[in-house]
């Protein structure tokens, strides 16, 4: 048995033979026109829209919409119809007509515009499937779908009733893929790595939709795995949904407030079906990812004014960029470094090329004007000290003046550098509020790469130092009244959220799957026990230890 | 020849099932229409029963556009596209700041 780790994107558990997804080989149809093969591929782009508005789902299903329209577009017609003119195959004529009309798409600067690309990609394919006289890709038996990533349109026309459960090696859990997975209650992980070379010729996988992971071959262990799950399923459910429209509180009332973390524009009605208070975490990495060139001030403003308009009087915190080190990009010129997680990364880059954050700063200014968001919340990344509070400080006070606008944000900063924790009194008195990313602060505290596999199990927050960070951090910022929260995974897991809950850390902040669990976590603990357990934790030998306390508390 | 100028209000301007509807509407004319983003290419105009070309466009939100019809029916078609985008696309609303 071997597993494999990726991205948790959509719960559940499921055991099924891997169907690695390949269309139709050429069924010896006889090839139909163009014309036709376009009347039925719009016959099929809406019914598989109206499938999903009936599913609730109508972001998806206004995808496959406008792609029904782009199908029978004039313009791309009349390029494919040309190409045909002059000798083209009528499959290869589509096609080229159809990456023409993505290229130019590409390069409007506005992300939701450039999205599209694909879209129309994904026509001309379906397009070419029809003139070829080839089924669209299909399930024969109840499987575990395996891809590289799949468009919206492949998942909504996938038989669910076959569909077990999905597996991606590329993919976020952003990505439409993952919103449908979750939408139709199919478990789902991605950015499984050397997925696809190992599940070739797998007999059966398991996804495991809550640990993000896979099993190939998972025999015994597997089944086991399963067995125990579904049995604690249901009545889990069941507690869920009768908590989904009660506020984040301990059994005895004491509130937490419960944000969500998001990564783009298209994650904004999911966090607020789920019941978002607010937005703890605004990644705006999206924005600047698959560009050649950085993205200009109005493009970056469109798309955070999107979010800040969606979520209303509701507070959303704005992240400003966390790239470089691990995760370069085509146009910021990083030096090669032996240590890129110690690198220079996230507002580091700004003493080099400053442009790039003031950019940014100058858009979420101008997004939190154009939204008329009266209290804007701005998150820096990777502060390590005074010095770097001020140097964002400075940047942003020049945004503030550049933009002409009249309210300025207030500075918070991410909790990640363990230097942020010993001078976190300094920082009390000059930044608005502190949230913790523990993944980071794990990471740094244990001095444990956390992408290196063989200290995965050092990677746990639950670990003393850790706690005790935690619990220093909330007593620096209590003398100034600033808020802590927490938006690392410690806050999305039910046992991390009582214990920070107990540390007196005010708002958490996660993925809107585990507000469920979390809220059902934290309702069966009264304050006090839930700060008994967090003192007791704060003086565990190890992490597995005060895992295993808080565990047999809450019985999970 | 009929023609108007509009700024679009709602929230992510010509963009997915917004211009989906437009394109819809503007192709139930028999009006040859054609749609110019004054905002970021004044240069160049597209036609508004293309989705492609729509979306080519960039019209975002706040972005003011112009819209010319010719044929039978030009100004039935340029009163009905406004209409639809002043009252929003079925996102909220807008407002026309000339004609």
């Amino acid at each position: 048995m071997k597993t494999l780790r990726g991205v948790a994107a959509a719960p559940g558990m499921a055991v099924a033979p891997p169907a690695v997804l390949e269309p139709a080989s050429g069924t010896g149809a006889p090839l139909i026109g163009l014309d036709a093969a376009v009347t039925e591929s719009c016959r099929q782009l809406d019914l598989l829209a109206a499938r999903l508005r009936d599913r609730g789902l109508p972001d998806e299903s206004e995808i496959l919409e406008a792609q029904a329209l782009m199908a029978a577009d004039p313009q791309l017609l009349e390029a494919a119809g040309q190409r045909i003119a002059a000798g083209m195959a009528a499959d290869d004529a589509i096609l080229a007509a159809g990456e023409e009309a993505a290229a130019l798409l590409e390069e409007l600067t506005d992300e939701l515009f450039a999205a599209r690309a694909a879209d129309v990609r994904d026509v001309a394919a379906r397009i070419a499937r029809a003139v070829r006289g080839e089924a669209p890709p299909r399930l024969s038996r109840r499987s575990i779908l395996v891809a590289r990533d799949l468009t919206p349109s492949t998942t909504a026309e996938l038989d669910q009733s076959l569909l077990a459960g999905l597996a991606l090696e590329g993919g976020s859990p952003t990505a439409h893929a993952a919103i449908l997975a979750r939408a139709l209650g199919i478990p789902a992980v991605v950015g499984l790595a050397g997925l696809l070379a190992a599940a070739n010729g797998a007999a059966e996988l398991l996804v495991d939709g809550n640990a993000g992971l896979v099993m190939l071959e998972p025999g015994a262990e597997g089944r086991q795995r399963l067995a125990h799950w579904e049995t604690e399923h249901d009545a889990r459910l069941d507690a869920e949904r009768a908590l989904h429209d009660r506020l984040l509180a301990t059994a005895d009332g004491h509130r937490v407030m419960l944000g969500a973390n998001i990564g783009s524009p298209h994650d904004t009605s999911a966090a607020l079906r789920a019941g978002a208070e607010g937005v703890g975490l605004f990644r705006t990495e999206f924005v600047f990812m698959g560009r050649r060139r950085a993205p200009d001030e109005q493009t970056q403003a469109a798309a955070y004014a999107q979010v800040l308009r969606d979520f209303g009087e509701r507070p959303v915190v704005i992240r400003l960029m966390d790239i470089g080190g691990d995760k370069p990009l085509p146009f910021v010129v990083l030096e090669p470094e032996p240590n890129p997680f110690l690198g220079v990364r996230a507002i580091r880059l700004a003493e080099r090329d400053p442009e790039l954050l003031s950019t940014q700063l100058r858009a979420v200014v101008r997004a939190a004007a154009e939204a008329d968001v009266p209290r804007p919340l701005i998150m820096a990344p990777m502060v390590a000290d005074l010095a770097d509070v001020r140097r964002v400080r400075t940047l942003l006070d020049e945004a503030v003046a550049a933009v002409g606008a009249a309210v300025t944000p207030q500075l918070g900063i991410m909790v990640e550098v363990p230097s942020a924790i010993v001078v976190a009194d300094q920082l009390a008195a000059e930044v608005a509020f502190f949230s913790v990313g523990t993944n980071d602060l794990t990471q740094y505290l244990l001095a444990a790469d956390r992408t290196n596999a063989a200290l995965a199990e050092r990677q746990d927050p639950m670990h003393p130092a850790v706690l005790r960070s935690i619990a220093s951090l909330v007593a620096a910022a209590a003398p100034r009244g600033v808020p802590v929260a927490v938006c690392g995974e410690m806050g999305g897991d039910p046992v991390g959220a009582v214990v920070l809950t107990g540390l007196g850390v005010s708002e958490l902040s996660m993925g809107p799957a585990s507000f469920g669990a979390v809220k059902r976590a934290l309702a069966s603990v009264t304050l006090a026990e839930a700060q008994e357990l967090a003192t007791r934790c704060l003086d565990a030998p190890d992490a597995a230890t005060a895992r295993g306390w808080v565990s047999e508390r809450l019985a999970v | 020849m009929a023609e108007a100028t509009i700024i679009v209000r709602n929230r992510s301007g010509l963009h997915a099932r917004p211009a989906a509807s437009f394109v819809r509407a503007a192709a139930g004319f028999g009006a040859d229409v054609r749609l110019c983003n004054l905002t970021r290419d004044p240069g160049r105009t597209a036609s508004a029963k293309s989705m492609l070309a729509v979306l080519g466009l960039g019209v975002g939100h706040g972005d003011e556009i112009r819209l010319e019809a010719t044929g039978a029916d030009a100004d039935e078609a340029i009163d009905a596209l406004l209409a639809l985008i002043a009252g929003g696309l079925g996102e909220g609303t807008a407002e026309v700041i000339g004609e």
